[in-house]
């Protein structure tokens, strides 16, 4: 498990800028992080955060630090760098910090957490925002390349054609690996439009993609129902 | 001395009061007296006693009226006419006419259209009858000595006829009656113009006390007086001021708790996040069967406190009512849905078979989404907690009653002894929650699991929406 996921997509080490100023916490999860094959900074404040954030690739941030809290901090890194993923996390559980949080971090975690929940949230904002999507994702007999666009068998070689919303789904679904979607989300992800009640498209667009990807498309195997509630992936 | 000068400019209600009060014992008499005296004065001085009228000597205008008769004998109608003209310019209010021999009517000053041209006998004393004690004084004379010449007649008004005072007294007591009429309708006006004023200030108060300010209290008033309602519109000035400095400590108080709690639940959870880490580092080295066995305990209470904690404050705001509710219409099968799918791989985990039966429409609550999320944790905690031995919880969405929902699992029920009882701060969480949204719960427990069904019902009163029937068997 140990260093899993970052060496699963990471060619270069992607950069971490981690702001928390409980040293046990920050000196642990900085450890546990670079062992989890990522490159960490971790500082005990928001000083000095700005000119750090142009290189990296995602900010952790802790809510009740010195000076300047985390949102306020937040705020700033996402006004200056748009592109960088931020998830929040804070021993503030309450809606409202959440809400506060999630106005502008795309992601937010609540202390204590549990490490391998952290590693998989960092790597899924990664993929989300498109940092270290340059290795294969490995999906059963599939080799998928979310930033070539193309899926193909790793077995044979060859290459798989799907339409665009095929690859959409597939991609939206290894972005969020092992966390069920229900088909409102994948709608919504995937078309950009709300949800109409009793829509089937999601439905037969898994299909469809289930008979050019699946080996038996009767016992689907890469894309999972969870019956009555949605879809997951499991990449290996 | 300085006080009393103070008061008499700054007069209070019931001086005021007691002024008009006292104006209307005393200066009211007084001031009618003074009417009378100023009426009967300007009569006077309008027509002095002094100067007699020409008509009040009756005895006088009968002689002189007979002189006239007398001296009219044997005189032809021409000189009998000029002789009563004459008489009119000597008498201009009196009325005169003759009636000759053959009782034919002459010379009438002015015209009288009320006589007739010829005069009978019997008119002529029913003439007579009238003018005795009538509204004219009448004097009716033969002309010359033998009774064949006919007779004279001189009108005069009565009233001439009276002396001064006698004359004034009615012109008097109209005057008077209106002087005193006048007097009272002011009397009446000051005494309205009084209380209209007070009234309009104890309106202006009460419009005060009705409008609330953007904070919810009303606005101070500026004062109108330094009397008793001056004093009120102070007083009430005063309460506001104190309600505000109440709220303000109220609010510094609330931020104060919100601040303390909030420490509190970071100074509680940054330790927990360390052994939580470090249990974390401690189960990727080689340990004994007792030793991942410790640590897994170690892990399941740590899991445990951090969730009681999140549950201790979030019922401490509940009950507070600072917890924020934001209700609106919710799709609680997509809401369902969108649980479930984050619960199903922790369930799966714990070996515990979702069946969950959700309808394709939606169905529409009006409730806050977040608050039903936490209800379906709390709920879904519950059976992983206390109800995972049964192996197995569904989740039902039924579409009657405008959308039930059934969350049943098979565990040894609410009653079961278990190491892992816990507080009940869960399910105590879930009810106020549901009392709050209109939602109605009913909870059926038995040695064969518990059912929970969940239902709106906003016709119901709040304190009958939850019932709990104990049964014991089979279900």
């Amino acid at each position: 498990m140990k260093g899993r996921q970052g060496e699963a997509t990471m060619n270069g080490k992607a950069k971490l800028l981690y702001i928390e100023d409980d040293p046990d916490i920050g000196s642990w999860l900085s450890r546990d992080l670079k062992e989890r094959g990522y490159e960490v900074e971790w500082l005990p404040s928001g000083e000095g955060a700005e000119e750090l954030a142009a290189d990296a690739d995602l900010a952790i941030l802790d809510v009740m630090l010195p000076g300047l809290d985390g949102f306020t901090v937040g705020q700033k890194l996402k006004k200056r760098c748009p592109g960088l993923p931020i998830l929040m996390l804070s021993a503030r559980s309450a809606v409202e910090d959440k809400l506060q949080g999630l106005h502008f971090a795309d992601d937010y975690v609540t202390k204590p957490f549990h490490p391998d929940e952290l590693g998989a949230r960092v790597e899924v904002l990664l993929r989300r925002f498109g940092k270290g999507e340059d290795q294969p994702v490995r999906l059963g007999h599939l080799e998928v390349r979310p930033r070539e666009l193309t899926v193909t068998d790793a077995g044979s070689g060859e290459e798989i054609a799907l339409t665009p919303k095929q690859l959409q789904i597939l991609l939206f679904l290894l972005r969020n690996p092992g966390r069920i979607l229900t088909k409102e989300q994948i709608y919504e992800s995937v078309w950009g439009e709300s949800f109409l009640e009793g829509d089937k498209t999601v439905m037969v667009h898994i299909r469809y993609l289930r008979e050019r990807i699946e080996r038996d498309p009767a016992n689907p195997r890469l894309v999972e129902t969870v019956r009555g509630i949605g879809y997951r992936v499991r990449p290996s | 001395m300085k006080k009393l000068i103070q008061k008499l400019k700054r007069p209070s209600l019931i001086a005021r009061y007691s002024l008009i009060v006292l104006s209307a014992l005393v200066m009211l008499p007084l001031l009618i007296t003074l009417v009378g005296l100023v009426t009967m004065t300007s009569l006077s001085w309008l027509h002095p006693p002094a100067s007699p009228s020409i008509y009040s000597n009756t005895t006088k205008l009968r002689l002189a009226w007979e002189a006239e008769a007398a001296a009219m004998g044997g005189e032809s109608k021409e000189q009998a006419a000029v002789r009563l003209k004459a008489w009119i310019q000597k008498y201009p209010r009196s009325k005169v006419f003759r009636v000759d021999g053959e009782g034919s009517l002459h010379d009438a000053i002015p015209a009288r259209k009320d006589f007739p041209a010829q005069w009978s006998a019997a008119y002529t004393v029913e003439y007579m009858k009238e003018a005795v004690n009538g509204v004219r004084y009448t004097v009716v004379s033969f002309v010359g000595d033998n009774r064949s010449e006919g007779f004279i007649v001189v009108e005069v008004p009565r009233y001439l006829t009276l002396p001064y005072s006698q004359r004034l007294d009615g012109v008097g007591s109209t005057v008077y009656a209106i002087g005193v009429m006048i007097m009272l309708t002011l009397y009446l006006f000051v005494s309205f113009l009084f209380f209209i004023r007070i009234r309009r200030r104890l309106v202006r108060l009460q419009a005060a006390m009705e409008l609330p300010s953007e904070s919810g209290l009303p606005l101070p008033v500026s004062l109108s007086g330094s009397d008793e309602i001056g004093r009120l519109e102070q007083s009430f000035n005063g309460m506001i001021r104190e309600l505000e400095q109440s709220r303000r400590r109220e609010e510094a108080e609330e931020a104060l708790r919100r601040d303390l709690v909030m420490r509190l639940a970071h100074d509680l959870r940054t330790p927990l996040t360390v052994i939580r880490a470090h249990a974390f580092t401690l189960g990727r080295e080689a340990l004994s069967a007792q030793g991942k066995e410790s640590l897994q305990l170690m892990t399941g209470k740590l899991d445990y406190t951090s969730e009681l904690m999140e549950n201790l404050f979030s019922y401490n705001l509940l009950v507070a009512g600072k917890y924020p509710y934001r209700p609106q219409r919710t799709d609680v099968t997509r809401l369902l849905r969108t649980q479930l799918a984050a619960w199903y791989p922790v369930l799966e985990q714990a070996e515990i078979e979702l069946d969950s039966d959700l309808p394709e429409e939606s169905i529409w609550w009006q409730a806050d989404p977040q608050w039903l999320e936490r209800v379906v944790d709390n709920l879904l905690q519950n059976v992983l907690r206390h109800a995972a031995s049964g192996c197995y919880v569904a989740v039902r969405l039924l579409t009657e009653n405008g959308g039930t929902l059934v969350v049943e699992d098979r565990g040894p029920g609410m009653d079961a002894e278990s190491t892992f009882k816990g507080t009940g701060l869960g399910l105590a969480i879930v009810d106020l929650m549901l009392v709050e949204q209109d939602l109605c719960k009913q909870v059926r427990s038995g040695p064969d699991g518990t059912i929970i069904t969940i239902w709106p019902d906003p016709e119901r009163a709040k304190s009958n929406c939850q019932s709990t029937d104990e049964l014991s068997t089979d279900f």
